[in-house]
């Protein structure tokens, strides 16, 4: 009853999890940038969707194309006017300019919105309900759900739509790209204003189940580039697999080996299946 | 050549003469710049001169840490026990976890040691021996000096390393993993073999760093012994001033420290906040660093500075 | 010539290779002699860079047997390849971009053939006999990617042969040179071979092949449809078919 009851925690918390790191699998598979502030853009959207909701009354979830939005013109002018311009140096300068942005949002935002716990709390949030035998809260179920519905979105736009081929022409053929007349400024900025949005909205999602504090986003951006690199760049479905992984993993760490695992088991997974992924797979990236 | 030798030991000297001459307080800031300084110039072993950025080098800090505890607070060893355990530990770690990590190529091996030190900070905390999540105490000894003087010393050894490195077959071995592993590979380097001899210089001057530390501040716990922002504290500094030079770390561990300590004492959280930007725009304006700006200034001027972005930008 | 049987520098057995579904490689057998110079030319696409991959160690065989000097290589890493003596240029140049020309050579030197120099002044030196001998030594302190296209080719070639190899792979080092500098490239290799040196030589470059070589094999859609002396080959109708398609009557 434990097992099944931890399982379900686990996969809600996965989906999740899978909805943050699309945002980054994105960016880093077709901008070739591993974003450091990630984690950021999720605890900004997080902080979105919570002022909507004390000051505007908008639901949560009501709120998520809102907050999806802003961060969206975020994302799009820091690539199109910051990272575009450093695009083409060393892999390690792209680390170092988004981890510095990373610094600058977080304390940006401790600034602004002070360091204080801020709890997303709908009329339900203690809603359960139960089915053989297992509490499923409403608002982790809405989440799931939420998660899985966006994931989705993101793989028909991807697939499906001009301007998913322009994204997936330009990540495999910048010049071809170009000859095509695609605009790259344009592409990548709108590649990472996308990334972003799907952040926001995962952080929004993230704070109605857990709490919205400037410093969430370490953690976060942590999880999500594990989640990447165990779900691979190519597939959005991937990354979700990955996702509810780790969340499984996660709830069965917490009770089995305790909560300081926690960290280290994302750690360990990624370490392991890096080296155990034929060296070969990684040139071609 | 001899002048700058001179030029040099003369630095070296002053340095050294500081404790007579300063108060409690600046001695204190000295061996804080000084461990940090070391930080960077060990990182640059493999992250600069081999172009494998690690991030999770704070786990070898914080093994030098609790080698150097255990020894000292749970066995009465002395001073110089504690170091060559800590050392052990931090360079067997490096090994380990090295040969497999290092078949990785640069981004993907920087994820790789994101998670290390935090891993090994967890393994910790569960170790009855290193005290648990409480942490060990160790002697207690006044002697400001001491430390300074060691933490001095240690970064000349530090930087005497690098700068063989810099003129050595070793050094041209991993200059051409950075510039192009490929070819380095079938011109008959050895790659593997060199990056982890690199990785475990880096963990031996990064251990004795945290040993050091360790003696002087007393008290240690595994979130203070791994602490994660010395991670990115230490790349920033190095690549800041100039990643694959033998200065460069030192420069960029002076500047950057004195930069935000004048930050922090005026602004405090919007200090944090405009070291964020420095970063930012640092990245965009000397992509190389400062040793390389202050080179290219000499060659072309402000051109320098354009002349970066149109290289880089999309 | 001599009809005595001597051992190969390198012979290959059923060399295969894919990639994802591709035969990239498909059971090659070929053998170089100690002092040969070996043409090996194809269409694009046709598996010639694949081969000096398989060959060099850049990429391991997923069939066959490799051997050099009588010795099984094919689990050798590439390092250990070159210190047994084989050298490679890459069709995409791959300097060292942020050394000089003479940096760029001296790493040659330092891990070559028998592990290298491990004097860097001596190293050193022999890059500086390599840059006169391929007729770069006025640019040795420039910095390697400020070099044009010509003396690219011409520091791959230091390069490898800074290692002191025994079997010198060239991947079409003459691509994009003027009919002068084509000629200066092969009188170059005219004195490696008179060196003792082996050479496996890709191109395109049709006068450079006859003028050089002692045999060719020819490879299409990764098989060896052809093999022996210059005219013969050159000549062979299935060679002339791959190269210019079937006539149509």
């Amino acid at each position: 009853m434990l097992f099944a009851q931890l399982l379900v925690n686990g996969v809600l918390l996965g989906g999740l999890y899978g909805l943050m790191a699309l945002g980054m699998a994105l960016v880093w598979g077709v901008l070739n940038i591993v974003n450091l502030a990630h984690g950021a853009f999720i605890m900004l959207g997080a902080y979105c969707v919570y002022f909507l909701f004390t000051i505007a009354g908008v639901d949560p979830f009501a709120a998520l194309p809102l907050a999806m939005l802003v961060m969206f013109g975020v994302g799009y002018l820091l690539q199109r006017f910051v990272l575009n311009l450093i695009i083409r140096s060393a892999p390690l300068n792209t680390l170092l300019i988004t981890f510095g942005l990373n610094v600058t949002l977080t304390y940006l935002a401790q600034l602004a919105f002070s360091a204080d716990f801020r709890i997303i709390n709908p009329s339900y949030a203690g809603a359960n309900v139960t089915l053989l035998g297992v509490t499923i809260p409403l608002v982790r179920l809405g989440a799931f759900i939420t998660a899985l519905i966006l994931a989705t979105a993101l793989w028909v736009v991807l697939e499906r739509t001009r301007l998913g081929r322009a994204i997936r022409a330009t990540a495999q053929n910048l010049t071809a790209a170009r000859l095509y007349g695609v605009d790259p400024a344009h592409l990548y900025a709108v590649t990472f204003g996308l990334g972003a949005a799907l952040a926001g909205a995962a952080g929004g999602l993230y704070g109605v189940v857990s709490q919205v504090t400037p410093y969430i986003g370490a953690t976060l951006t942590a999880k999500s580039f594990v989640i990447s690199i165990m779900g691979g760049l190519d597939n959005p479905l991937n990354i979700v697999a990955g996702g509810l992984v780790i969340g499984i993993a996660e709830a069965l760490a917490a009770i089995y080996l305790g909560p300081t695992f926690v960290d280290a088991i994302s750690f360990g997974l990624l370490v392991l299946i890096l080296v155990a992924r034929p060296a070969r797979s990684w040139r071609l990236k | 050549m001899m002048r700058r030798w001179a030029l040099l030991a003369l630095g070296v000297t002053l340095l050294a003469a500081l404790p007579l001459v300063g108060d409690e307080l600046i001695i204190q800031y000295g061996i804080d710049l000084l461990l940090l300084a070391t930080l960077a110039q060990s990182w640059n072993i493999l992250g600069g001169f081999a172009g494998y950025p690690s991030f999770g080098n704070s786990a070898f800090y914080g093994l030098g840490t609790y080698g150097t505890a255990i020894a000292m607070a749970q066995f009465h060893l002395p001073f110089s026990v504690g170091l060559a355990l800590g050392v052990v530990l931090a360079v067997a770690c490096a090994i380990l976890i090295g040969v497999p990590i290092l078949r990785l190529r640069g981004q993907y091996f920087a994820i790789a040691t994101l998670g290390l030190a935090a891993t090994l900070a967890a393994l910790i905390s569960n170790v009855d021996i290193a005290g648990r999540n409480i942490g060990l105490i160790l002697p207690l000894t006044h002697n400001e000096t001491m430390f300074y003087e060691d933490a001095l010393a240690l970064l000349v050894a530090c930087t005497l390393t690098v700068w063989w490195i810099s003129r050595s077959r070793f050094g041209m071995g991993l200059i051409a993993i950075r510039e192009d592993e490929d070819a380095a590979q079938v011109m008959g380097v050895n790659t593997t073999f060199y990056k982890v001899l690199a990785l475990a210089l880096s963990a031996f001057f990064t251990a004795i760093a945290g040993g050091i530390h360790a003696y002087w501040i007393t008290f240690i716990d595994p979130a203070s012994a791994f602490d994660p922002t010395l991670n990115v504290r230490m790349v920033i500094m190095a690549v800041f001033g100039g990643p694959g030079t033998v200065f460069g770390p030192l420069v960029g561990s002076f500047l950057l420290t004195a930069v935000y300590e004048v930050l922090a004492a005026s602004l405090s959280t919007a200090a944090a906040l405009l070291f964020g930007l420095v970063i930012v725009l640092a990245v965009i304006f000397m992509p190389r660093g400062l040793w390389n700006l202050a080179l290219g200034l000499r060659r072309v001027g402000w051109r320098y500075f354009m002349q970066n972005i149109q290289q880089h930008k999309l | 010539m001599s009809d005595a049987p001597v051992t190969p520098i390198l012979e290959a057995r059923g060399l295969t290779r894919r990639f994802h579904g591709l035969q990239a490689v498909s059971a090659v057998s070929f053998a170089i002699g100690h002092n040969e110079i070996l043409g090996l030319i194809g269409p694009n696409g046709a598996g010639k860079t694949t081969l000096i991959n398989l060959i060099s160690g850049t990429l391991f065989a997923d069939g066959g047997e490799l051997f050099f000097a009588g010795n099984p290589i094919d689990r050798l890493p590439p390092a250990r390849r070159a210190h047994l003596g084989i050298g490679r240029t890459f069709q995409v140049m791959k300097p060292f971009p942020h050394l000089s020309v003479i940096e760029n050579v001296t790493v040659g030197a330092l891990f070559g053939f028998g592990g290298g120099e491990h004097s860097m002044r001596i190293a050193r030196e022999r890059a500086r006999d390599v840059l006169d001998f391929t007729g770069l030594l006025h640019r040795k302190d420039q910095y390697a990617d400020q070099l044009g296209g010509p003396d690219r080719k011409r520091l791959e070639l230091a390069k490898a042969l800074a290692l002191r190899p025994k079997l010198l792979l060239l991947d079409e080092v003459m691509a994009g040179l003027t009919l002068s500098e084509v000629d200066e490239v092969i009188t170059i290799i005219k004195k490696i071979r008179q060196s003792g040196v082996a050479i496996l030589v890709i191109e395109h470059v049709m006068r450079a092949i006859r003028s050089l070589s002692d045999r060719i094999i020819v490879l299409h859609h990764g098989e060896k449809i052809a093999e022996g002396l210059s005219d013969a080959v050159l000549t062979d109708p299935r060679v002339v078919e791959a190269y210019l398609g079937k006539r149509r009557a």
